[in-house]
């Protein structure tokens, strides 16, 4: 019996000491932002730094001595802004209509199809999108650009491909989240299945649509690898269409290698200057959404509009009247379900037809071994960095992330202030731009072991960022366990760590499992926190995690960006491509599949 | 878990003294006395939300995980005060306890029945094998399932994952099974086995069952108590309880007047 209570006693402490874990995560990241910023934004100024739109840095200031270099952010700050909103030109509209014709308009057989392509397609790894842009879209824009095209379309355009499945796959749910009784009042009294659509279905999931499009902004906003390889990188307005710019992010990569004292403050206080524009598109959001809860929840009477405002609402509407508004819906929403399908299609298509040759005719590009100097490339020992890292950042994200999760939904009492403090740390772990971690490792853990870049810096950088995504995932599966399963246990006289191992975790494994596969997915495809953590340069065989190595995300951006070795770029590509679609396959499948055996085999 | 637990002495009598319990500001259960006899079915019944669920759970001690639940008096088991330094999990063991709904683990036929024993440290097939054979004879099921016992408890019916779920408490070999509106969510059919059981588990277990149905309750209990409000207004012997019943509110729950 004593041994029953010691080990309830070494759970409890050990699911609360993985919570705690996590708050000092979140405190280490922002104690890190705070000490690395502020002595930037004193010695440059905050307005300078902020409203400044001078960018040349010199990298042998120090904060002792005046400074030589100019540290202005703005036409970054306008960069980033613009890129946002091109990107939610291009892409949220697009998702809008793709979701409203996945949902209304398309035929069975062929919904299943795209959805579940466009749900894949939302694992394919940034760089992969922004070697597309190299090698397809700014060649094709240059034929009738003034430069090589690179500039704020193709950003846009690529951001906007980018989004499409977030903001597809969050609509798509809120419109089928619409009770079916809408629909069916408006058919009933003589609506057709388009107006119906788009005068009351559509307008009813206003607020989650609105809520996807944020969404897609945070991505947007948060985005680095495609952004920096398409955007040309200057640190210029983009006062047209093709002209090199930069964003924020892109600022962070392209200097924090070489970066001197107050080069590298001023490199983070960008990184808070980006987390502040994602906070702010996050709280605006949450203020939406409750006024979308409110307004549908208040009388309508308590809601004003000045005669004003009917005028020009009937004005609108009898333009959209005329001119049949909901059929152009639905002609838009057709093209655009097209568009997606095909666009997500092509980008893959492109990529293998490209690649597969290379790959199959070359041998030594995946089995090779690292010749130095050598002329021929091996993405061989990127291979075994990228295992090595999904090993040892699910080694230890994952225990800690489903032993928070076990605390928050086992153990912790609702409403609690402590857990609302470990809840309120995954929401901010999970809103932090992967570069943002990167810059986090570079600064924290490379130089705590010993200043230069190895997989082991790169790991612990990443599984950190994993961290939100398991926790919630987890959580999410342990709350669809039922309460009478847990109870049925207890009652048999079952303790509270039996029940967790024996009842519980078992009926949550698949989604656990699958949120396992997922973050895998995510270490494969992640670059940006690993290029100045664990070393960019694709060379000997990693042989162990002290050495320093490029994952095939990262080798590929290098590939890409040197240029020298194009073909081998579209193999990696492929490599990479097929690795997440067979990591996110076999989530589906493993899900699918345990949820079938448990819920019985019916004779 | 190795060595062999000792027994404490818990007994199959149910004796309560001046039970109150709140949940949060709710008073939901009012000052109640009662003794429970040993072998014998002792039914609950009352309106919905008169407390009488929350009262059987107090026997063994479920309402513990319910938050902001309170209670003082004195719950006897035995000789046993269950609220006092008693190990909450070995009361569980001796205080059996069926729900509404069935609850077999997402697991097979045996790997449910083996819980609870394994729960208590017993790890030999042999032994495993023969508390799972006795305790499916016990629910009357043996026969039934003897050739399915590596199937998934959830591919069962509805009755039969409810009388897993009695076959269940029955591993651990308790000495009071209290149990919760069993047959609310099955059908006639298999209320009737469920019924026919608990006359068979009386002959050794002492049985407690919440029930909306008062005809189940004339069925098949030796003492009901009639809930209200989170009073208990009155407790006998079923007969009298249903022939003559002492207080008019009982009278006019079981004439059909209201509930």
């Amino acid at each position: 019996m004593t041994n029953t209570k010691v080990k309830e006693k070494i759970g409890r402490s050990a699911f609360t000491a993985a919570a705690i874990l996590c708050i000092i995560a979140v405190v280490a990241i922002f104690a890190f932002l705070i000490v690395k910023s502020v002595p930037a934004f004193g010695k440059i100024g905050i307005l300078q730094f902020m409203f400044g739109d001078n960018w040349s840095p010199d990298r042998l200031d120090s904060y002792e001595s005046p400074l030589s270099g100019y540290y202005g952010i703005f036409t970054m700050i306008v960069g980033t802004v613009a890129a946002t909103v091109g990107a939610l030109l291009i892409g949220g509209v697009i998702g809008y209509f793709t979701a409203v014709f996945l949902v209304f308009f398309c035929p069975e057989k062929l919904k299943r199809v795209l959805a579940s392509v466009i749900n894949l397609l939302a694992g394919i790894p940034s760089v992969v999108y922004g070697f597309f842009g190299v090698v397809f879209l700014l060649p094709l824009l240059a034929l009738f650009a003034p430069n090589n095209g690179t500039g704020l379309l193709a950003t846009s355009i690529i951001l906007g491909v980018m989004i499409l499945p977030t903001v597809v796959s969050l609509s798509r749910t809120s419109l089928e989240a619409v009770p079916r009784a809408y629909y069916e009042g408006a058919v009933a009294l003589g609506a057709t299945h388009t107006q119906a659509v788009f005068k009351t279905v559509v307008p009813a999931a206003r607020s989650g649509i609105t809520a996807s499009l944020v969404l897609g902004i945070g991505r947007a906003l948060g985005e680095t690898m495609a952004v920096v390889m398409v955007a040309g990188n200057s640190p210029a307005y983009p006062h047209s269409l093709f002209n090199s710019f930069r964003v924020l992010t892109a600022n962070i990569v392209m200097e924090m290698g070489y970066a001197g004292e107050v080069q590298e403050g001023a490199l983070v206080a960008t990184g808070v200057v980006l987390l502040f524009f994602i906070f702010l598109v996050n709280v605006v959001f949450g203020a939406v959404s409750n006024r979308a809860v409110k307004t549908s929840a208040k009388p309508k009477k308590e809601r004003k509009t000045s005669l004003a405002g009917v005028r020009i609402r009937e004005f609108f509407g009898n333009i959209a009247y005329k001119l049949k508004a909901p059929y152009i819906g639905r002609a838009a929403a057709i093209v655009a379900g097209c568009f997606t399908g095909l666009a997500l299609l092509f980008v893959v298509g492109f990529i293998f037809v490209k690649g597969v040759p290379h790959l199959i005719g070359n041998g030594y590009l995946v089995f090779g071994k690292f010749e130095f100097g050598g002329s021929r490339i091996t993405i061989f020992p990127a291979i075994v960095t990228t295992l090595m890292t999904v090993a040892l950042s699910l080694l230890i994200a994952v225990p800690i992330g489903v032993m928070t999760a076990i605390f928050l939904n086992e153990y912790a009492r609702k409403g609690n202030v402590f857990v609302r403090i470990v809840r309120g740390a995954i929401d901010v772990l999970s809103g932090v731009p992967s570069i943002v971690y990167g810059l986090f490792g570079m600064i924290t853990f490379v130089k705590l072991f010993g200043g230069s870049s190895s997989i082991l810096s790169g790991s612990l950088t990443v599984s950190i960022m994993l961290l939100p995504t398991i926790v919630r995932s987890t959580e999410e599966s342990l709350k669809s366990v039922a309460d009478s399963l847990r109870e049925g246990s207890l009652a048999l006289g079952a303790g509270k760590m039996r029940t967790i191992f024996k009842v519980v975790l078992p009926s949550a494994l698949s989604g656990i499992l699958s949120a396992i596969l997922l973050s895998m997915g995510r270490v494969v495809s992640e670059s940006a926190p690993f290029l100045y953590t664990m070393g960019s340069v694709i060379s000997a065989t990693p042989h162990s995690y002290t050495d320093s190595g490029a994952t095939l995300a990262v080798a590929l951006y290098r590939l890409a960006g040197e240029g020298w070795h194009i073909n081998e770029a579209y193999a990696t590509a492929v490599v990479l491509i097929v690795l997440v679609l067979a990591l996110n396959l076999l989530a589906e499948w493993v899900a699918a599949r345990l949820n079938k055996k448990l819920t019985g085999d019916k004779k | 878990m190795k060595k062999v637990k000792e027994e404490l002495p818990f007994g199959q009598t149910i004796s309560v003294k001046g039970a109150n319990l709140w949940y949060g500001d709710f008073h939901a259960l009012k000052n109640i006395d009662i003794e429970i006899p040993e072998r014998a079915v002792t039914a609950f019944i009352g309106p919905s939300g008169c407390g009488k669920s929350t009262f059987l759970k107090c026997f063994n001690r479920m309402n513990d995980l319910v938050a902001g639940c309170k209670i003082t008096g004195k719950f006897m088991i035995g000789d046993v005060d269950i609220y006092g330094k008693t190990d909450v999990n070995e009361l569980r063991k001796n205080v059996g306890m069926v729900f509404q709904k069935p609850n077999p683990f997402p697991m097979s036929v045996y790997e449910n029945i083996a819980y609870g024993p394994r729960t208590f440290g017993i790890r030999k097939r042999e032994q495993l094998d023969r508390i799972v054979e006795e305790s499916l004879r016990g629910a009357a099921m043996w026969d039934e399932l003897k050739d399915r016992l590596g199937k998934s408890a959830l591919g069962l019916s509805g009755g039969q994952q409810q009388r897993l779920c009695i076959a269940r408490a029955l591993a651990v070999k308790p000495k009071i099974i209290l149990m919760d509106e069993p047959t609310s969510a099955l059908d006639p059919i298999s209320t009737g086995k469920i019924e026919e059981l608990c006359d068979e588990l009386k002959t050794s277990t002492t049985i407690v069952i919440v029930t909306h149905n008062m005809q189940q309750a004339t069925r098949i209990s030796d003492k009901t108590g009639f809930f209200l409000l989170g009073e208990l207004v009155e407790y006998g012997d079923t007969e009298d309880i249903f022939s003559d019943p002492k207080d008019e509110r009982t009278e006019r729950y079981i004439t059909g007047r209201f509930g």
